[in-house]
């Protein structure tokens, strides 16, 4: 019968089962959360596992990229075998002891074997000339400097944007008589300075169809005397402060002849 | 009943909920407040299986990449079906890129859980 009574007793009937439900369901969340965490976990572990795989992979690919650019340069260039390598840990030691922050070193690293990159666009009939250049080939020969740049200038990217700065400067002189821009002193970028004394050592010290290599003393003289004339008194003193550091470079990676 | 259709964005996925049967989740979720982005979804999903289900659901998820409030949520939502799996036909498949691995295991852990909703993993 329908009273009041059994109405009421109706209504919490269904409120009980309600709340049953309710409590049921607070229950499985509450034993689910356990679970929906340690698999939370699990997952971004993975999936920061995946972003630092690509991360590397990215990395690698930047410096397989500007190594290879390197390579293509110095195939353009006399310079032959481990040049590029050599400058490369020249630069790095250099720029760590002129107090650079490792990571910029890493880089400069990297970079500075593009210094050259400008010297696909010379032509070969200069470029493979066996005499001396003459005054206009020695001109359009240094053109490669600004070559290297306008290639590389557009890049958003840190290492392409100090490789451009490298290939820019890196014929520059201290005392400003260098090019393409004849800057002096600190105007000109560390990255050049640096790689402009890192490349005159490797070329002086290595044999060239058109030279014998340089003995080591004849070097020491030049560089002495180059001392804030072609080059950074602050890099040739670190240069002959950590000088068995260089020579240990040089010793182990020899061109094979 | 309306269908309810809600784009994809940057942190959200596309939802494509049709009264003739197809529930579609597609993209990544990573909502600032999920329960709030998902709350329209679960009331449609509640009103259609309230009396205006199609003779046949299909359900399509391809979550990619998805926060631990949203893994959260997804349980509910088999929750919802599996409440309703009875009266209805509902086919639910967990779509994933080969690649994903986190993806797949995903699906592999919704299936365990939710052993009578018979989800089927599915290869992109």
């Amino acid at each position: 019968m329908e009273t009041p009574e059994n109405k009421l007793i109706a209504e919490i009937e269904e409120l009980k089962k309600e709340f049953a439900k309710t409590t049921d369901k607070l229950i499985k969340d509450v034993k689910r959360q356990d679970k929906i965490m340690v698999r939370s976990d699990k997952r971004q572990q993975k999936e920061y596992d995946e972003l630092m795989a690509l991360k590397i992979e990215i990395e690698e690919t930047q410096k397989e990229v500007v190594f290879t650019m390197g390579a293509i340069g110095e195939s353009r260039s006399k310079e032959t075998g481990n040049h590029v390598k050599r400058v490369a840990e020249y630069t790095y030691l250099l720029a760590k002891y002129y107090g650079l922050p490792e990571k910029e070193c890493e880089l400069l690293k990297q970079a500075s074997p593009m210094h050259d990159i400008g010297k696909v666009a010379i032509p070969d009939a200069v470029l493979n000339k066996p005499a001396r250049f003459n005054e206009e080939e020695r001109a359009i020969m240094d053109t490669h400097a600004q070559l290297g740049y306008d290639m590389l200038q557009y890049s958003k990217r840190t290492l392409l944007k100090m490789a451009a700065t490298v290939a820019y400067e890196h014929h520059e002189k201290w005392n400003g008589t260098g090019y393409p821009q004849q800057l002096v002193g600190e105007d000109i970028h560390i990255y050049g300075r640096i790689t402009a004394l890192a490349d005159v050592f490797d070329a002086l010290g290595s044999e060239r169809v058109y030279k014998p290599a340089w003995d080591d003393e004849k070097i020491f003289k030049m560089f002495k005397e180059e001392r804030g004339q072609h080059f950074d008194p602050k890099l040739i003193d670190i240069f002959f402060n950590h000088l068995d550091e260089f020579l240990h470079i040089r010793d182990t990676m020899k061109d094979i002849v | 009943m309306q269908n309810l259709k809600v784009e994809a964005t940057k942190y959200t996925p596309k939802i494509h909920l049709d009264t003739s049967g197809f529930i579609t989740i597609v993209g990544k979720s990573y909502p600032e407040n999920t329960f709030e982005f998902y709350t329209p979804m679960m009331q449609w999903l509640e009103d259609y299986f309230d009396g205006h289900s199609a003779k046949r659901t299909i359900v399509n998820m391809e979550i990619i990449y998805f926060n631990s409030s949203s893994s959260k949520l997804f349980f509910d939502f088999f929750d919802l079906l599996e409440e309703n799996f009875d009266d209805n036909i509902i086919d639910i498949n967990w779509i994933y890129d080969e690649e994903n691995e986190s993806a797949e295991e995903a699906g592999e852990d919704f299936i365990e859980d939710f052993e009578s909703l018979n989800i089927k993993l599915v290869t992109k």
